[in-house]
Order: C-alpha cells, then structure tokens, then sequence
C-alpha cells in the first residue's frame, strides 16, 4: 500500500501496528471476560445451551443420524433449514453497508461495523449447520481444495463452500481493521477496507444466491426447481437482516452508554419495507402459479399449506409464518416503527421468527414431502437436532455478544492503545 | 450351428439348449431365433439350459400287490375310446378328478395327442411333441410370449448376461403357468419395506372405487 | 462501565481491583473447559473404531494396485472383527465395449418385491430397517401417476386394476447425483454404472436431494447383519458392508454383473420382467427390448437420460 501517502510516509507506523496488536488482542479478552454479572449470567446461559447442543452433536457423530428424524424420503432437516435462515441473515448483515457506502450515507458508517459482525456470527451459524448435518465429520478435511477432491465448478455445494468462506474471511478483516484503527486512535485508510466493502456488498448477494442455486438446480425437486428462488431468498435476506440488527442496536443502546441519531435505524426499516412488500408479492405470484395451474407440481405447495393424504405437519408452521410475516409488515409500516418504540421491536421479532420458518422448516422441508416418488413421508425434528440447533444459535450469540462489546469497548474507547507505547515499548 | 454346448446340468435339469427346442418350430420363428443367437463376437457360447417343469412324468397308482406304480397315459387311454369333444375337468373321472381347467374353450385333444394313447403332445398340424417341449405349443396361441420369451423378454432366468462367460438356466413356461389354469394365481408378496417413517399416502381403499368406475379393465396403459 | 484502560495490562491474571473476581475467572475458565470436555466425551468412544489408515485413505481413484489390495485387506478384517464373518472384497473393473442397460416389463411384473428382497440379500443391507434399493410401488391403471402409487403394500399380489411398477437406481447417463456431490465421492464408471467411494463420501446427502428416483439411501446408523447371513462375495464400491454415515446406492450388482452374470434382482425375478444386458451389443436382449418394445424412461423430461426402460406388452 505504497500509493497512499500516509502509508509511504510511515512505515514506521506501519511496524508499530504490527507489535501493539498482540496487546490489543490481550485488551480484547479483558473485555470478553469482564463485564456486569448480566453480562456473565447472558454468557453462562448461551455456554450452557451450547453446551447441550455440543453433547448432543457428539452422541449424534457417535450413534449415527438415526438420533435425528431425517430418513430417505426426508433426508435434509432442521440443521439445513437453519443453515438457509442462517446465510440470509449473513447477506442481511451488510445491509447496513448499501446506503453507508453506495449512498455515502455518512451517519451509516459509525455502526457499519455493527453489520459486518452479525454477518461474521451468522456465518459461524452457517457452517457449524452444515458441518453437525455430516455423517462423517471426520473426512471434513475431504472438502478442502488441494488435499481432499473439491468436485469445484460442477457442485453447488462447492461454490456455497467458496463464497461463504470468502464472505467470513472478508467480514473478518473488515471487522477487525476498523476496530483496530479505532483501537490505535487512527484514522482507517481507506484503501485497506473501502474495495472490500464494496466486493462485501457483491459478495452478500452471491451467498445467497449460490444458496438459493443449492436448491433450485435440483430438477427433481419441483418445489425448489424455481428461478423466483433466488430473488426470494434475496429479499428476505433483506429484511431479516436488518431487523436482527436493529434488535443488536437496542441491546447495544440500553446496555452500553452508546448513543446515535435515529436515522440509521429508520434507514433500515425503509429498507425493510420494500424488501418485505416485494418478499410478499413474490411469495403470492409463486403460489398463484402454482395453485391455479393446478399441476402435479402444486403437491409440495399442496401439503405444506393444506396438508395431504391425512398429513399436515407443516400446515401450522407455515400458516404461523404468513400470519407473522403480514403482522410483521404491518407493523413496519406504522409510523410508531420509526421511532424507537416497543413496536418496532416486535415488528422486528415477527419478521425474524416468520422468514426463519419460510426460510427453514416452510422451504426445505416441502422439497422433500412428497417424496421423488410421491410417497408422503413426514419429519419434525428430534428432540437432539432441536438440542444442536439451539446450541448453534446460542454459540452464534456468544461470539455476536463478544464481538458487538469488543466493538463497543472500542468506540467508546473503553481500550486503546496507551499513548507513548509503540516503538518502544514491548507488549505482553 | 458350431457352438458348443456346455453342459453343467444337475440331476434335476434337463439338458437342451434353446436353439435346439425351438429348432422344430415354424419357419418365421426359427428366423427370428438365428437373429437373436447370432453373437457379434466369435468366442463360443454356453450354452443356455432349460430348467425341467414340474409335469408329472406318468400318474400314482397302487397295483393289486400293494405296491405303488406310475402309469404312462397311454397305459389307460391306449385301450379306451377318445372322447374328443371333451372341453372341461368335470365330465373326468379315475386319475383326472379334482382337476381344475380354465383355459379358453381348448378342448383336451387341442394339446393331448389322442393317437398316441395321450402319452405325448399335439401341435395344430398334428405332429407329437413331448411334454417337455410344450414351449412350443403354448407358443401357437401365444405368439408374442413366445417371441417375448425367444428374446429374454419373458420368463425367469439365472445365470450369465454375457454367454461367452458362462451359461444361463431359463424357466419353462410351466414354471409359472399351469397348462390347465394358466392364469398366473395371487398370493402374499415379500413383506413390504420396514420405514421407520411410513409413508402416509396409502390407496388401498380409493383405488377399488377408481377401478370401478373407470371400467379399465384389465387393459393396459399402453 | 468498566473503564478498562484503568486497568493493569493483564487483564485476567493480574486483576487487583478484583481478585475475587479474577479467581472466580480462573474457576470458571476450568469448569467451562471441563464441561466442553465432558460433553464432547461421546466422540471418543466413537473414534475408537476409527483408525489412521481409513481416516488417510485416498480417494479410490488415486489409490494404487497395491494401496488397493492393503485397503482390502483392511477392511476384511475390520468385518471379520466387527461382524465375525469371513469375507473376500474384490474390485471388478468395468468391461472394455460393454455399456449396462436395464429394462423392466411392467405388463408381466407381478409385484411379489422379490428381487427387493434378493437385493437386500446381495447387498447385505441393514436386517432392522429391510433396506433395499429396490422399491416395489402398486399402481393405478389408467396412467403413471405415482401420487396413486404404493410403495407399501401387503395383500395378495397381482390386484385386479393394478400394475407393479419397482423402481431402483436408473443409472444416469446424466447423473444429477454426480454433479451435485461436492467431493466426487460418487461418480460414472465407463460402463454407466454409479458408484460411491463409502470411505470417501463425508455423508452431506446433497445426491440423495438430487435424485429424482428416490435411488439413494443413507446409512442413518451401522448397518445389522449376523454373520452367517452375510454375502462374502463382495465388491470395493459395491455391497461390501457400508459404514455409518455414508450414502449407498443400486450398483447393478457390479461385483456380479462385470463378472458376466446377471444382477441379483433379475435372478430372483420370477417372471422374467427384468431384461439386462449390454446395450452396445446388437444382438444383445437389452436391445432387443429398446429396438423392438414401446419403451419409455421414468421422468424424460429432467433430462437425466436413464440406462433403466420400463415397457408395456402389446
Ligand atoms: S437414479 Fe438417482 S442415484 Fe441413480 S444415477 Fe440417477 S440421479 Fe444418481
Ligand atoms: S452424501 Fe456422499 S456421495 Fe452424496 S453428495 Fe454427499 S459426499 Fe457425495
């Protein structure tokens, strides 16, 4: 990075920032070990749940799937489900990055930050789903490119694995320069995160995509076999995203002395009003073809909405997530939502709670039901794939707790570096 | 014809290729087999083996000494008049009692060779064929079967796809179907798979009104 | 707030302010990694029946001759070990100028599943769950609709106004199963055959989502099988006993059928439905059928282009 000025200028600063960084990580750890005894209680509450979960997981790796109520005819379940929710809320996460860079929106770019590490958590979320789903976790090391047989660019299932890492790998390093130029009271250089930013926003719609196209490429499944599913997928990315960050802004907000304007939350429900309408009409024009075409097709449609042959498992989860998804919007579009109201929080947990089963249980599940075959074959999860699940997204917590109050130690400048140290001076 | 025949037959097998039981069949038939036998490649063939029916060689009977004998057709029917109107089981008596027939309106000289006391089979133009051969008597009626079963497209087999490795054992017709009651009889299939989530969409019961009302018959789709 | 500038450099050891607290810490730093041991412990009774060799295997198709012959021997006595029996695992290549085909005459196809059954034995599949890759559905006359199929059935067999219609893996010549699985566990043999490498499938099950015949099963936990019922004749990527976790599939039987014999299921036929062969032979029976029946492939329209036909006599 010799073309910037600051950066030629100082090579020396350069130098400094490579030796104070163990200290920053050392302050960093102070700041996920210290905190108020709510701040221990949250954080023994997640440990334990994760806790349950990793038991679960290591009895399941143990015993075999037959632990989880996946069989032949319904071979994906809730871990998939929850890995789909999972990745739109980590193409959610830079929601927050559209209107601060593309718009420039200057007031955005203080909580962009805030996005960018919902995505990094969501992405853990992701992959530790698609990892606990193996049946042979211990060939993992089978799907790295070079030692395994990455079967890459046939595979859709390769792809997803390329750009949700690629994603984590560049929320990571987003993350973590700007909160370690903040760290060293410097101002970021622009060129070191601005083009990666930028490749975040492109990136964010591609994880979705490749994960909608982890679905839709199946010609056997005609449930998923739409090419409405990737738009779909996009759109409730987009408003999941952003009401599970204005969830963190509140929790941030009451527990930390940190303030700002309310314009960056309206912002995002402006976001989410359109993303939700178009969500919506979406949802209609595909069951319209569905349904009034009446082809063989509609079954899928047919037994998650209505029930089939006496089976309607799905009936009450999906009719639970329109109802949530309609009042959900509703809501949003009251003028109470942009202000910090109560009701802005429950728009947002209906929202969250609605795409979460559409996404999941109303999505995955129905492409296997009926079967290939047509044989009607029902799934609800077991007790152990509810355990694992829970202590993923207990685990996506912990590491979303630690990172937003690492993140907010740093902005209200709770660490920093100690002035004179660097050049002299040896940390830890 | 220089191929060999293998022959690997156990006691209960009679040996004969289906070349060469087909050989006393009728010209067009005959064609057809050299078309299907002919191999693209030189090695010999094993030979394909015929499994022996299960047809009674002859009746049981107790001889005035008490001992059990097995009577030859002919034994009887060379000394007795033929009815050769005959058509059905219930006007029999002696050996034939109990004896169910279902099959068209044959009657029992369209197949049994009168001429010979019984003792073998008849073709339409009247040539005896042993029983074993009957092949190629149900093959007059049922032509496509018998073209079906030529090609492999008919009948249970065992043994080799690939003729130059091995050989092949093919079921007789009467393996599955009784000359007298041809229809192939119900009965309890293999248990059903045991899936721990069973499907839920069973029609046992909306497909007896389907059929009832379609007047389908027993026509097929096709 | 904690102002932690305010603080020594150390901010867990060397917490003054607080020394009960940072005690507390170092307590519940032990505790929380005792319990993640604790809950992890499962994992250790299962890698106890894993060993380095299977976890460094290479790919089948990397193996050598010799790396071959060492894996065989492994797994032989593995099953020896686990399941008491003496088997002899083989690796039959596919034959130069044969390509499979399967065909099945559904006029004659009476639905007694004994070639499911047949299957079940050939393949050494799980005795508690009756796995087989064959599935028998009972169908409406008037139509191919398997939404009026049954799969499950148990009455007398055949139905007035019913035909039989089983369905197994139809060897694709486009296999979707193929592309979708992300390490090419699975994959096309030169004779159309669709393997699975078991001790390189990681078990995702993308392929059992891909398949449009329902073809693919998933060793959901280890396969059953007293020993004496085991088949010892077995094929590296086809019926040797499959580990948990794995997928498997129908394989045509290539431990047999590359051998030059017929596959279990037609054997067991008693009717004589299935018709099986080389379909680049023109004098062969297979083609015989597609020449010479109506034949159709079950879902043309996905453009899977399946090795299986199914026909209709006249
Ligand atoms: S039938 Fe299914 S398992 Fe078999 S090759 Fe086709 S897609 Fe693969
Ligand atoms: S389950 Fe195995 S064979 Fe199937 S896609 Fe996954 S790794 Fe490949």
């Amino acid at each position: 990075m010799t073309s910037t000025p600051a950066a030629a200028a100082a090579p020396g600063i350069q130098r400094d920032a490579i030796r104070s960084y163990p200290g920053f990580l050392w302050k960093a750890l102070g700041v996920a070990t210290n905190g108020t005894w709510l701040f221990y209680g949250w954080m023994t509450l997640l440990t334990a749940i994760a806790l349950v979960g990793a038991n679960a997981w290591a009895v399941q790796v143990r015993d075999g799937m037959i632990v989880t109520n996946m069989s032949d005819h319904v071979s994906w379940g809730l871990y998939i489900a929850n890995f789909t929710f999972c990745v739109g809320l980590a193409a959610g996460g830079v929601m927050m990055v559209i209107p601060a860079y593309l718009y420039d929106d200057e007031e955005m770019h203080g909580l962009v930050i805030i996005g960018e590490a919902v995505a990094v958590a969501a992405i853990i979320m992701s992959t530790l789903s698609v990892v606990v789903d193996l049946g042979r976790p211990d060939r993992f090391w089978h799907l790295i490119p070079g030692i395994g047989k990455f079967n890459w660019p046939m595979s859709m299932l390769t792809w997803d694995i390329i750009v949700l890492n690629g994603y984590l790998v560049i929320n990571l390093h987003i993350v973590g320069y700007l909160l370690y130029m903040k760290y060293l009271g410097r101002k970021p250089n622009p060129n070191w995160y601005v083009p990666f930013v930028f490749l975040s926003i492109i990136w964010a719609i591609s994880i979705h995509t490749v994960t909608a196209f982890l679905y839709c490429g199946l010609g056997g499944r005609p449930f998923w076999n739409t090419s409405l599913l990737a738009p779909r997928f996009l759109a409730s990315a987009f408003v999941s995203g952003p009401a599970f960050i204005l969830l963190v802004l509140r929790v941030l907000r009451m527990t930390t002395g940190w303030q700002w304007s309310p314009r960056p939350a309206q912002t995002l429900i402006q976001i989410i009003r359109v993303a939700m309408s178009i969500n919506l009409l979406m949802l209609a024009s595909e069951l319209f073809t569905l349904f009034y075409t009446g082809s063989g097709h509609a079954a899928a449609a047919r037994y998650l909405f209505f029930g089939s042959h006496g089976a309607n498992g799905l009936v009450a989860w999906i009719w639970t997530a329109i109802a949530l998804n309609l009042i959900g919007t509703v809501l949003f579009f009251q003028p109470a939502a942009l202000e910090r109201s109560w009701l802005r929080i429950a728009a947002c947990l209906c929202c969250i709670v609605g795409i979460w089963i559409e996404k999941g249980m109303g999505l995955v599940i129905p492409g296997f039901i009926p079967s290939t075959l047509h044989e009607v074959v029902e799934y609800a999860p077991s007790m152990t794939e509810w355990k694992i699940t829970t202590g993923i997204l207990a685990f996506g917590l912990l590491v979303l707790t630690l990172l937003v109050k690492l993140i907010a130690a740093v902005e209200l400048k709770q660490i920093s570096q100690p002035k004179g140290s660097g050049t002299t001076e040896a940390q830890a | 014809m220089d191929r060999e025949s293998h022959t690997n037959s156990g006691p209960f097998l009679l040996v004969l290729a289906v070349l060469l039981v087909l050989q006393g069949c009728s010209e067009p038939i005959d064609n057809s087999v050299e078309s299907v036998a002919a191999n693209s490649t030189l090695e010999p063939l094993f030979a394909t083996v015929i499994r022996e029916p299960p047809v009674p060689h002859g009746v049981r009977a107790v001889a005035p000494n008490g001992e059990e004998v097995s009577l030859q057709c002919n034994a009887c029917h060379s000394v007795r008049a033929h009815n050769l109107k005959s058509a059905s089981a219930v006007d029999l008596d002696e050996f034939h009692q109990g004896m169910h027939y279902q099959h068209g309106s044959l009657t029992c000289v369209s197949c049994h060779q009168p001429d010979d006391g019984y003792s073998s089979l008849r073709l339409a133009d009247g040539t005896s064929i042993a029983f074993f051969e009957s092949i190629q008597l149900c093959g007059q009626c049922h032509g496509p079967q018998l073209r079906d079963y030529e090609h492999g497209a008919h009948g249970g087999m065992t043994g080799y796809w690939d003729l130059t490795r091995g050989g092949r054992e093919r079921n007789h017709c009467l393996h599955c179907h009784d000359a007298h009651k041809p229809a192939y009889a119900d009965f309890q299939p293999v248990a059903p798979p045991r899936d721990r989530f069973a499907p839920a969409n069973h029609h046992a019961e909306s497909s007896e009104a389907f059929h009832a009302t379609s007047g389908l018959g027993d026509s097929h789709h096709e | 707030m904690n102002n932690l500038n305010s603080m020594p450099e150390l901010p867990i050891l060397n917490d003054q302010p607080t020394g009960r607290r940072s005690f507390l810490k170092a307590c519940g730093a032990t505790l929380g990694l005792a319990a993640w041991a604790t809950a992890l412990r499962p994992l250790t009774e299962w890698t106890e029946d894993l060993n380095v060799d299977e976890f460094l295997q290479k790919h089948y198709r990397e193996l050598t001759a010799d790396q071959k012959q060492a894996v065989f021997k492994r797994l032989e006595a593995e099953t020896k070990e686990n399941y008491g029996a003496d088997v002899h695992i083989t690796d039959s290549q596919p034959i130069p100028g044969v390509q499979f085909a399967y065909a099945l005459n559904l006029s004659i196809c009476i639905g007694c599943r004994k070639c499911a059954e047949a299957c079940h034995i050939e393949n050494n599949h799980d005795r508690t769950t009756n796995n087989s890759y064959i599935r028998v559905f009972e169908m409406q006359m008037g139509g191919i609709d398997f939404e009026k199929g049954n799969a499950t059935y148990d009455h007398p067999v055949p139905q007035p106004g019913k035909f039989y219609m089983p369905v197994q893996c139809q060897q694709c010549e486009n296999p979707p199963c193929v592309t979708a699985c992300p390490i090419e566990a699975t994959w096309q043999e030169d004779d159309g055959i669709v393997v699975v490498d078991y001790n390189w499938c990681i078990g995702c099950r993308y392929c059992e989502a891909a398949c449009p015949y329902h073809a693919r099963r998933f060793n959901w936990e280890k396969p059953e099988i007293p020993a004496e019922e085991i088949n010892p004749q077995q094929g590296y990527l086809s019926n040797r006993i499959r580990p948990q976790g794995v997928m498997e599939k129908c394989t045509f039987c290539l431990h047999r059928t590359r051998e030059g014999r017929m596959p279990a299921c037609l054997e067991a036929c008693p009717t004589g439905a299935r018709v099986f062969g080389n379909v680049l032979d023109p004098d062969s029976e297979i083609r015989w059928v597609i020449e010479n029946k109506r034949t159709f492939v079950l879902k043309e329209e996905l453009g899977t282009k399946p090795r299986f036909y199914y026909f209709f006599d006249e």
